[in-house]
């Protein structure tokens, strides 16, 4: 059975806890099998590796935000396509745009497969390089 | 649309696509079609992509593998591996996501997302 509200509940849950640098709720989102691939490397980060480097970038990253927030769900997952902006100690503002794919099971997040251009990544980490 | 048929548009596009039928492609975009892609981060109108299938020679072969196909009433969401043959005869393959929305048994817009790094070595440059 679909449960959109859910669906859309969570991706919200996960993408709020990022900017607000909530990391309990952001590590709740997680099922314990989570993996999450990206687009660059075409490898699936383990759960521990993801969110240590999530933990990492809210310490050290003044503000994180998602916007133009594009939501759709399906038949166990959803996808959400929007723009990261990172402001940067500098007071850079870095901005990429992303595909965000997520497959769930019992509520939570197992899969995810993370689309973006490293091309343009000089947009994205601004003149310091990245934190 | 019913799932089903937004399933049915999503695999005529890429059989469009991996056959470079520029005219079944103008047949399944609607005529205010749009088409993003991350990698140049702006639109393209209908007319400027299919002008560009019908221009492309860019490489012998090009195939639409390993589609995971996921669909919505007004839309569907793709992970595919674009695979290549080049002139030289070099393979290249690259993975690529396309959410695409649709009304009326059309596709209105195509959103792409793929990493332009990987161009040079998809192509054999690198």
């Amino acid at each position: 059975m679909r449960r959109d509200s859910e669906l859309l509940a969570l991706c919200d849950r996960f993408f709020d806890a990022i900017e607000q640098k909530d990391y309990e709720t952001l590590e709740s989102c997680y099922a314990p099998e989570c993996v999450v691939w990206h687009s660059h490397d075409g490898l699936y980060q383990s759960r521990a590796d993801n969110l240590a480097m999530l933990k990492h970038g809210m310490a050290v990253q003044p503000k994180m935000r998602f916007r133009d927030r594009r939501i759709r769900t399906f038949e166990g997952g959803f996808v959400q396509q929007h723009t990261m902006h990172v402001t940067r100690d500098n007071g850079f503002e870095g901005k990429m745009d992303v595909c965000f794919i997520g497959y769930t099971r019992d509520g939570k997040l197992s899969r995810i497969y993370e689309y973006f251009d490293t091309g343009r990544i000089a947009e994205f980490l601004g003149p310091s390089g990245p934190s | 649309m019913t799932e089903i048929e937004v399933r049915e548009l999503a695999a005529a596009f890429f059989d469009a696509y991996e056959h470079k039928r520029a005219d079944l492609l103008d047949r399944i975009y609607s005529d205010d079609c749009i088409i993003w892609h991350n990698v140049f981060g702006r639109d393209t109108t209908r007319e400027d992509n299919l002008a560009a299938m019908r221009n492309d020679t860019g490489q012998r072969r090009r195939t639409y593998d390993e589609r995971t196909i996921n669909a919505f009433a007004d839309g569907f969401v793709i992970q595919y591996t674009l695979g290549g043959v080049m002139h030289s005869g070099h393979r290249g393959s690259m993975p690529i996501c396309i959410v695409g929305r649709v009304r009326d048994g059309k596709i209105t817009r195509i959103d792409e997302y793929m990493d332009s790094s990987k161009f040079a070595a998809w192509a054999g440059r690198a």
